[in-house]
Parts: C-alpha cells; sequence; structure tokens
C-alpha cells in the first residue's frame, strides 16, 4: 500500500515535471472530451425539439383510430370512421390522458378563382386541437380567425376558416385570381365528389419532412363536406408523462376496445426514429476519432518521457526497482493524464452545454420550414462515461511506451540508450 | 394481315374449285364486308373506329355507372352525357339525390365541375377520378383517341380474334400515358383495354361489353373498368340510351349556362 502510495506520488511529480509537453496533451484531452460531450449535448436538445415539435405539433403523443386505418391510409379511409364523442369521453376518462382532440385526415382539392390544386387535409376543431398540439399555433399565420390560444377570446374566429400552407397558398395565388371564396372539395364517405366553400384566413408552416401541399380546416365544415356529421376518424391525444407512454397506451386500448387500434407517436412518425439513430450513428463515428486522436496524443507523449528519461530509468533498475513497477509508473503518469484531461474536458463541456442550453439556439430542423429554439443538455450518465473512458483509455493507449520502458537494458540505458 | 381475298375466302369455307362459281360469291363478300377499313386494318383505321363509336361527333346518352368500392358496397349514379362537335362534353348528374344538380363541362383542355350548393363551377383535373369511381374524368369526357395518342399495331398481342393496339399519349391531358386496346377483327369493336401510368404501372384494366346498335350506331353497351391497384374496385357504366341524331346548341357548353 505504501509502495503503490509512493509510486503514485512518483507519478503526479513526473506528470508535472515536463509541464509543457503535459500542458500540450491535456490541451487534446479536453478539447476532444470537451467536443464530444457539447455535440452530444447539442444533439441530444436538438432531438428533443425534433420529438416535442412532432409530438406537441402534429402527432399528440398517442392516437386512436378504428383497427386497420394505419396500414389503410391510401384506400378510403374515411369509411373507418366512428362516433366522436362517446370514445373521446372514454379516452379523456383514462389516468395519465392530458388532452383529446378528434381529427378527420382526407385527400382533396382547393379551388382558387381559376386555380385547383390537390391537397391533404386535417380536419381540427380549433378550440380542443391546440391543447394537444400547441407547437402548432406558433406556426399558424391567421390574425386569430382560425385557432386562438386556450383562453384567448374565440370573438375573431371565422365559421368557415382554413388554412393552408405557405407553399400550397404561394401556388394558389401563382395567377392573379378571380375574386370570390375558395372552394374545398373532396369525395364524401360515398365517394361522392362534394363541395364547401372555405375562407382562407391564413397560413401554416411545417415543422417535418413530407407532403407540403396540407390544408387545414375546421372540424365542422369537414364533416358537412363529407357527410359525417359527428363522426371522425382519429383521436390524438398528449399525456402528462412522456415516459408513461407505454402504461397509458395500455390502458387507452382497454378503454376502447379491440375494435380500435392504438398507436404511439413513434409508430405514427416513424421517420423521427430514423432520423434520431442517424445522428447518434453520425456522432458516434465522430467520437470515435476524436477519442482515438487524443489518445493517440497521450501515446505520443509517453513515448517521448520514455526516451527522454531513458538515463533515469536506467538508473531505478540499476537501483533494483522491478520491470513491473516501471509499468505501473508509467501507466500511472497517463492515467492520471487521462483523468485529468478528461475531468477538465467534461468540466469544460458541461460548461459550454450548460450556456448554450441557457441561452438556447434557432436551428432549422430536418424537414421544416422555420428554424426551432434548441436547448441543448447533457445526461450525467454520458457524462461520467465520456471521463472514464478518457482516463481507461489513456492507459490502455501507454501500454505500448510502459512496455517499452521496462524492456530497456539498464546497462546501456544508463549509458543514455 | 388478312387480305381482302383470303378473309372472304375464309368466310366463305373457301369451298370453291371452279373460277365462275368463285367470282360471285367473291362480289356479294365485298360487299358484305364492314367496311375496308378492318379489312386492311391500320392503326389509323382502327382508332378512327374506335373514336366513331365511342365518342360520335353529337351525341346524348343516358348512362348509368355503378362503383364497386372495396368494402363490397355499390354507388349507383346515373346521368346525362352530351357531346357536340370535337371537344365539347356536358355530364349532368340525376341521381343518387346526393349529386343530383352536380355538372361536368369539357371545353377542349378545360374541365370544370359544377357544384350546385356552391352555385359555381371549379375547375378539375382529366385525371381525376370520375366520382369517386374507377374511371377517371377524362374516359367519360375525353373520348378522341386520335388527337390524344399515336397509335400502332402491336403483334405480339395480337389474338385470332381481336387487334391490339398500343397507344402512346401525345399530350399530358390525355387520360393514360399508354394504352393497349384489343379491337375484334370481324367488325372493329373493342373488346378490351389495359391502361398505363406514367412508370408503366398497370393501373386500370376495361372490358366492352353488350355490344349493340343505337340507332345507326353499334358500340359496346357496357364498359367494365377495373382498379387493378386495388382489386377488389371496380365500376360499370352503361349506356341505357343514345343517340346521334341530334346537334345540341352551342350555348349548353358554356361555364353560364351550368346549374340551368
Amino acid at each position: 500500500m505504501m509502495k503503490a502510495l509512493s509510486l503514485a506520488k512518483i507519478a503526479a511529480r513526473n506528470v508535472l515535471r515536463n509541464q509543457r509537453r503535459t500542458a500540450i496533451t491535456l490541451a487534446a484531452l479536453v478539447l476532444g472530451v470537451g467536443v464530444m460531450i457539447t455535440v452530444r449535448g447539442l444533439l441530444n436538445g436538438l432531438q428533443y425539439s425534433l420529438v416535442d415539435g412532432v409530438v406537441h405539433g402534429q402527432t399528440g403523443a398517442i392516437q386512436v383510430h378504428r383497427k386497420g386505418y394505419l396500414k389503410n391510409v391510401l384506400a378510403s379511409p374515411l369509411t373507418l370512421d366512428f362516433e366522436d364523442a362517446p370514445l373521446r369521453a372514454k379516452v379523456a376518462a383514462v389516468a395519465g390522458v392530458k388532452a383529446v382532440a378528434p381529427r378527420i385526415l382526407f385527400p382533396g382539392m382547393i379551388s382558387l378563382g381559376d386555380e385547383t390544386i390537390f391537397l391533404l387535409n386535417q380536419a381540427v376543431d380549433p378550440a380542443l386541437e391546440f391543447e394537444v398540439c400547441p407547437n402548432r399555433l406558433t406556426l399558424i399565420v391567421d390574425g386569430g380567425k382560425f385557432a386562438s390560444a386556450k383562453g384567448a377570446p374565440a370573438k375573431a374566429q371565422v365559421a368557415d376558416a382554413m388554412v393552408v400552407t405557405v407553399e400550397l397558398d404561394k401556388a394558389l395565388r401563382a395567377k392573379p385570381a378571380a375574386a370570390g371564396p375558395a372552394a374545398l372539395l373532396a369525395p364524401d364517405r360515398d365517394g361522392t365528389l362534394s363541395g364547401e366553400n372555405v375562407s382562407l384566413v391564413g397560413t401554416m408552416q411545417l415543422n417535418s419532412p413530407g407532403e407540403r401541399k396540407i390544408g387545414m380546416v375546421r372540424l365542422d365544415v369537414a364533416q358537412r363536406l363529407l357527410k359525417l356529421e359527428g363522426r371522425v376518424t382519429e383521436l390524438v391525444i398528449d399525456v402528462h408523462e412522456i415516459e408513461a407512454i407505454p402504461e397509458v397506451v395500455a390502458a387507452i386500448q382497454a378503454a376502447v376496445g379491440p375494435e380500435f387500434e392504438v398507436h404511439t407517436w413513434e409508430q405514427v412518425a416513424p421517420f423521427v426514429v430514423d432520423i434520431r439513430a442517424r445522428q447518434n450513428a453520425v456522432l458516434q463515428i465522430v467520437a470515435t476519432v476524436f477519442l482515438l486522436l487524443m489518445l493517440l496524443g497521450v501515446a505520443n507523449t509517453m513515448l517521448m518521457s520514455v526516451l527522454d528519461r531513458t538515463r533515469e530509468i536506467g538508473t531505478m533498475m540499476a537501483i533494483g526497482v522491478r520491470r513491473r513497477t516501471i509499468v505501473g509508473l508509467f501507466l500511472l503518469e497517463a492515467t492520471l493524464i487521462g483523468a485529468l484531461g478528461g475531468l477538465l474536458g467534461g468540466a469544460v463541456g458541461a460548461g459550454m452545454t450548460a450556456w448554450l442550453g441557457a441561452r438556447g439556439l434557432q436551428i432549422p430542423l430536418p424537414g421544416s420550414s422555420v428554424p426551432t429554439m434548441v436547448r441543448p443538455f447533457i445526461g450525467s450518465g454520458y457524462l461520467v462515461g465520456v471521463v472514464l473512458l478518457a482516463t481507461a483509455g489513456a492507459l490502455v493507449f501507454a501500454l505500448y511506451p510502459a512496455w517499452r520502458a521496462s524492456r530497456l537494458r539498464p546497462v546501456q540505458a544508463l549509458a543514455g540508450g | 394481315m388478312v387480305s381482302p381475298e383470303r378473309f372472304a375466302s375464309r368466310r366463305l369455307g373457301g369451298g370453291a374449285e371452279c373460277a365462275a362459281r368463285l367470282l360471285v360469291p367473291m362480289f356479294v363478300a365485298f360487299a358484305l364486308l364492314p367496311s375496308p377499313a378492318v379489312a386492311q386494318a391500320t392503326a389509323e383505321s382502327l382508332l378512327r373506329q374506335y373514336d366513331g363509336a365511342m365518342g360520335p361527333v353529337n351525341f346524348e346518352a343516358k348512362t348509368r355507372m355503378i362503383a364497386h368500392r372495396d368494402d363490397g358496397t355499390t354507388r349507383d349514379y346515373t346521368m346525362k352525357v352530351t357531346k357536340k362537335g370535337d371537344d365539347k362534353f356536358r355530364v349532368q348528374f340525376q341521381a343518387p339525390s346526393a349529386v343530383a344538380g352536380q355538372e361536368m363541362l369539357r371545353v377542349g383542355d378545360n374541365l370544370w365541375v359544377y357544384m350546385p350548393n356552391l352555385k359555381r363551377a371549379v375547375r378539375l383535373a382529366n385525371r381525376d377520378s370520375f366520382q369517386g369511381g374507377d374511371f377517371n374524368n377524362a374516359d367519360v369526357l375525353r373520348v378522341n383517341y386520335q388527337r390524344d395518342y399515336d397509335g400502332k399495331l402491336e403483334p405480339s398481342c395480337t389474338t385470332a380474334e381481336a387487334h391490339c393496339l398500343d397507344l402512346t399519349a401525345k399530350t399530358k391531358s390525355a387520360s393514360y400515358d399508354r394504352v393497349r386496346l384489343w379491337l375484334r377483327k370481324s367488325d372493329g369493336q373493342p373488346i378490351k383495354g389495359e391502361y398505363f401510368g406514367a412508370s408503366g404501372k398497370l393501373m386500370r384494366a376495361a372490358e366492352f361489353k353488350d355490344h349493340k346498335a343505337f340507332g345507326g350506331l353499334t358500340r359496346p353497351g357496357k364498359i367494365v373498368m377495373r382498379n387493378m391497384l386495388n382489386l377488389k374496385r371496380f365500376s360499370e357504366m352503361e349506356w341505357q340510351a343514345l343517340r346521334t341524331d341530334v346537334d345540341p346548341p352551342a350555348a349548353r357548353f358554356v361555364l353560364d349556362d351550368l346549374g340551368k
């Protein structure tokens, strides 16, 4: 024990002996570890915003449909409809459910002046939709005519209001349009072409990749158009705790019965899961390259140290220090540098992430047309993991220099190699 | 290709040995041929004949469409179809009540639908589904294959009974990118059609049935259009009445006349 302690003391002194070399090695470690942590933190923030944008801006946390709906979207999903009010009441009563909103998704055509364009429509109830998907409100520019935040007066709302994506709005107004109201046309539940007047009161941005020609129309207008009075094809649900989604899904499934299917946002928007997996894979590669580079720096430092101290090693051996103690000494020195660099790098990375997190970054997410506020954050597990990895890596990369040192012949070493 | 002589002799059983006995029936046979076009069938003549049967210059018809949906239910529509000249079409839906009063008008490359509840017409695309069935709008309101397609005889799919025509769209307004049509050798009547999308995918397949005479015009009385992308779906179009001895006034084919 005493021996190990004194060895550690010697190692520490050796580390401090060549201060410039140690400083350069430490700088490499601090930079490497700091960058790994900052990038991970950035990605955490990005992925959180992506998921939040999808869950609270598009899909809700959970969706309920008639059985077979998701697999059948291309055929005639309007026939897989259900009575809105009773099912919504059932779902709202489930523990863990925060809000429920009804929807109908349907393809159709929007006509303005002499222009008619295909689009996908989402029919929503403005009073309920934005409790499940509050992020949508920030994407809509309508002067309160279509949507209004909770508690805000609904006075400005227009009865047949509709908003379309910025892209679609531009296409509709490409030609100088004749005056007159817009019309929304769609095959109704029977497949018969049906039309309703709508007022295009504003535009919306999208925060996810995919189809750009999308419109949002009031549920009552769509129900009239599609001959679906009181009926809808989708319920979107927000939960109190994202972590509790699996239990809430099971409880909702039990409440609505086998006639219905219950899906999580991950099943409805698998592209988010894909994007996340791809980003993580890229980060993994970048992190590995950084780690290798900085550890090669450690190995180089140790090798130079061994060459520098050939005579010293010879002296140690001459006075009876064992070869394995020499190995231990050099490994200990590398570990010390690794630990110190890791800790400093961890502190720098965590500090940087915390600063960026407090400040926030405006970054356009994949497929989104508007920048999103991203707040980087880092988990303590990852932080500790990276510091340990840097320390252990330094140890491993010092194996060869340490072995070289222990292989020196005392006589030659004393003579200066 | 079958020459008139061989065609004639085959029709007569080819049993004549004596030249004198042969000559008379040959003249008779010539007179009996439906038209020289069939005998010397070319892509052009066959297409002309197809257009003549399916879209005579002027006509007024009463048709019925039964759309079979993938859930096994059907939708039944009746409508009046009027055509004037090359490219003026008007469809007036009469039943069921959900569509009664709805109208479609085509003039040249323009197509509109008149919605009685909106009291105005809205522009439509040729390739949209016709009333949610398996015909598209152009199938019903744009029958002019001579103008829309380049045709050639395709020996590989020609059968003993039918010529096979391969048609390639000349214009984007054509109802499909490619069409294969089978026309009976005996009288040039269509019996089968296959309709392809831009990717070369088979989208629809039609059977032409119940060929019969409407006044002076012989044509299929029924077309069954199958949706090859969704095999449970198909639509039947029946011609209940058809008159070609009409000349509807041009004023019936303007936007302002819709709904009147």
